[in-house]
């Protein structure tokens, strides 16, 4: 018995793995350019000051007005019910509803992308914060004053995020994807989990007040937050405004529990490539082991994965606990809880380099299925042709297989280069001394190569 | 070819480097793939008569780090020296074969940078002969082989042999120049290659689900039986077709899509297939 990965039921089609010379090129590509990175007469921090100008009055007052706030909240809130109702009452088949591939393609997946290009979009669309807002306004009307929260217990810092991500792609591609019995997580399962999340997160937003909670908490505005602190747009006081690019992301590690974020979002996508490849053999083995001793197939396939999981996520922790106790042993090193959460923020650009590399072409393919039938025909019913596409599909001929493989190959090295990048730039503040910055960057740099060369491992492994 | 060896080597490095920082993967390299294609000699139209009994095979088999072409042929003039070579067109050119395979087509038109197959038919007028070379013939560049007459000198640059009397059976009948014998169709060989052929007992795949590999421009060609009546459905190429119980379906699709599909039962959502098309 084979396990099927998420992939297969949703898209037609699998990438090739990336050929070895690509590989071979990719790797070496990183460790030349890492080297010259280094040696370059990089000597000052250039990221530590945002450099901030803000837009233009009328267009920043425009974008952040109470009308467009309250449209976008509306629309956040209108899509979510779409959603919901669609894994509802629409069809059981995954990839003719609505639900699943806005929630798990669309939005997981194209927000990471929009943010880090344009600002944080997913807030004033967040369905969460809307109705948390609007609620907070009503009770603030009839009550006359200012609801009363609970204090946040700042040590938990980002921590409930970092779960809430494990537990998102758990359910995808854990709890859905079973030993080829449900290939897929099903809409129904999907419409349930929106609920019970919304239930809680509003919970939360009633308890701790929303913002606190969008800022620690709650899963999706502080994943999309954190791929918009590599961007250039921001708002800052009430104001749009445009800031060094990059330059923000060093602040966003301050919380506790963010190292454990971008972590998370490295090990799961990780996770999700190797199930098809590098750990197909082991995973199946496990797998096995578990049957024999008597659990039943959806049970043996559940444990495994989700043993396979947190092993991902404690693998990519300690290397990056390595890299850290490596750069503690330099002298005059900060403490350790220092370097943790001072270098988290090198690993965003890792963990947007993973997701391009992993679900560039699986993007590219779900979303002609979202802006045509899917659209159309959110139900999957063939009852409703809205936009008269319910007839699309997917044209598997846009994207050619080695331009998948370049996409892939450049989205590590790129992402590579950056998260080095802000690393050499964060230990220029740490060690004022140039000489000592640079030694500790060769554990910095080990991290980057090893977590590139993974990437780059497991898509030239992948399906082969 | 050569560049791919070496950046496998530059890889390894690559790959100690991860697993020395703890990163413990573990994954199946590729199995070796290896092609044939293979083709019956005929008979050219201007063959002298003496060959009228001529029959025997050519093949070409392609590996990662190489190329394999052989032949064997009887009904030749005993005691007599041929010479065969790898065209790059099919037997029904005007000129048979076309011109001839080069690696380089810029390059020389001798080994290496052709395919020769130089031999000396036996006492019974049969003969064989193998060549190799550490290049990869592109699949879809190599359509024929064909077989001529040889003067002794050609021979001679292929095999020294000593003591073979070359003079011998050709007699003074023979023409001068090379003439052409016959011809093995190689691109004919892979459309009568035995079909691929999927199982389907009891709505699983017999034997597990079966791997096949294309290349972008080729067709997809495969056959499913089954016991039962089912539709088999081609992913990402979205074809479906019914196979009726007892019965069987072939299908023949342009790779145009490149990438690894699934062939499912449609019904039962069984994979019974992998298609893999390379570009």
């Amino acid at each position: 018995m084979s396990l099927l990965p998420f992939a297969h039921a949703l898209v037609a089609r699998q990438d090739l793995p990336v050929p070895a010379w690509l590989f071979a090129w990719g790797a070496s590509i990183v460790l030349i350019v890492s080297f010259f990175a280094l040696a370059a007469g990089w000597r000052k921090p250039r990221f530590e000051q945002l450099h901030w100008r803000p837009l233009a009055d009328g267009f920043s007052r425009g974008l952040l007005s109470l009308p467009v706030q309250v449209l976008c909240g509306l629309l956040g809130v209108f899509l979510a019910g779409v959603a919901v109702y669609a894994g509802l009452r629409g069809t059981e088949a995954p990839d003719r509803n609505f639900v699943i591939v806005f929630v798990f393609v669309t939005v997981w997946l194209g927000f990471p992308a929009l943010s880090a290009l344009f600002g944080d979009v997913f807030r004033p669309f967040n369905p969460w914060r809307a109705v948390g807002r609007t609620a907070g306004a009503a009770f603030r009307a009839i009550a006359g004053q200012q609801p009363a929260h609970l204090a946040y217990p700042e040590r938990l810092g980002r921590w409930p995020a970092a779960v809430g991500l494990l537990a998102f792609v758990w359910l995808e591609v854990v709890y859905g994807a079973t030993g080829g019995i449900t290939v897929v997580i099903s809409p129904h399962t999907t419409a349930v989990a929106i609920l019970v999340y919304s239930a809680y997160t509003l919970a939360m937003m009633a308890a701790f007040g929303v913002e606190k909670w969008c800022e620690r908490g709650e899963v999706f505005s502080v994943y999309f937050g954190m791929f918009s602190q590599l961007g250039c747009f921001g708002v800052q006081d009430g104001r749009l405004g445009r800031r060094r690019p990059l330059a923000a992301a060093g602040q966003w590690a301050k919380l506790p529990g963010s190292a454990a974020v971008v972590l998370a979002s490295i090990a799961t996508t990780s996770f999700d490539g190797a199930q098809e490849g590098a750990f197909l053999s082991p995973i199946e083995s496990v797998f096995e082991w578990f049957v024999d001793r008597g659990l039943g197939l959806v049970a043996s396939a559940r444990l495994t994965d989700t043993i396979f999981i947190l092993l991902c996520f404690a693998g990519v922790a300690l290397i990056y606990e390595l890299g850290l106790r490596g750069m503690r042993s330099i002298r005059n090193a900060p403490p350790l809880a220092t370097l943790r959460s001072g270098f988290a923020h090198t690993l965003i650009p890792i963990a947007l380099a993973y997701l391009v590399a992993h679900y560039f072409s699986y993007f590219v393919f779900l979303e002609q299925a979202q802006f045509t039938y899917l659209l159309s025909d959110p139900l999957g019913t063939a009852s409703t042709d809205l936009f008269g596409t319910a007839s699309g599909s997917i044209d598997f001929t846009v994207l050619s297989s080695t331009a998948i493989w370049y996409v892939q190959v450049g989205a590590l090295v790129v992402g590579h280069v950056i998260g080095l990048t802000l690393a050499h730039d964060r230990a220029l503040v740490y060690w004022p001394n140039y000489r000592l910055a640079s030694r500790s960057q060769y554990w910095m740099l080990a991290v980057m190569v090893a977590f590139t060369c993974f990437g780059l491992y497991l898509l030239s492994v992948a399906n082969s | 070819m050569v560049l791919k060896a070496q950046m496998k080597k530059l890889a390894l490095p690559m790959v100690a480097a991860a697993l020395a920082v703890g990163l413990v993967a573990c994954g199946g390299g590729s199995g070796s793939d290896e092609t044939t294609v293979s083709g019956k000699f005929e008979a050219l139209p201007g063959a002298p008569d003496a060959y009228s009994e001529l029959a025997g095979s050519a093949a070409l088999t392609r590996a990662e780090d190489g190329t394999t072409a052989s032949l064997r042929v009887r009904g030749l003039v005993p005691e007599t020296a041929y010479m065969a070579h790898l065209h790059s067109g099919g037997c029904d050119q005007p000129e048979p074969g076309g011109p001839h395979f080069k690696f380089d087509p810029q390059g020389g038109d001798e080994p290496p940078n052709e395919l020769h197959l130089g031999f000396v038919a036996d006492a019974k007028g049969e003969g064989s002969a193998r060549t190799a070379s550490n290049r990869e013939v592109p699949p879809g560049e190599a359509g024929s082989v064909v077989l001529h007459t040889a003067g002794p000198t050609q021979v001679m640059a292929a095999f020294v042999h000593e003591d073979h009397d070359h003079g011998g059976g050709g007699g003074s009948e023979e023409p001068a120049g090379p003439v052409a014998i016959a011809c093995a169709e190689l691109e004919g060989a892979v459309a009568a290659a035995p079909l691929p052929t999927i199982v389907v007992r009891d709505g699983e795949p017999v034997g597990g689900v079966k791997r096949l590999e294309y290349s972008a421009g080729e067709e997809i060609r495969f056959e499913v039986s089954s016991d039962a009546a089912e539709e088999v459905h081609v992913h990402g190429y979205d074809i479906a077709k019914e196979v009726p119980a007892g019965g069987s379906v072939a299908f023949a699709i342009p790779a145009e899509i490149e990438g690894i599909f699934e062939v499912e039962l449609e019904a039962l959502g069984v994979q019974i297939a992998e298609l893999r098309v390379n570009p």
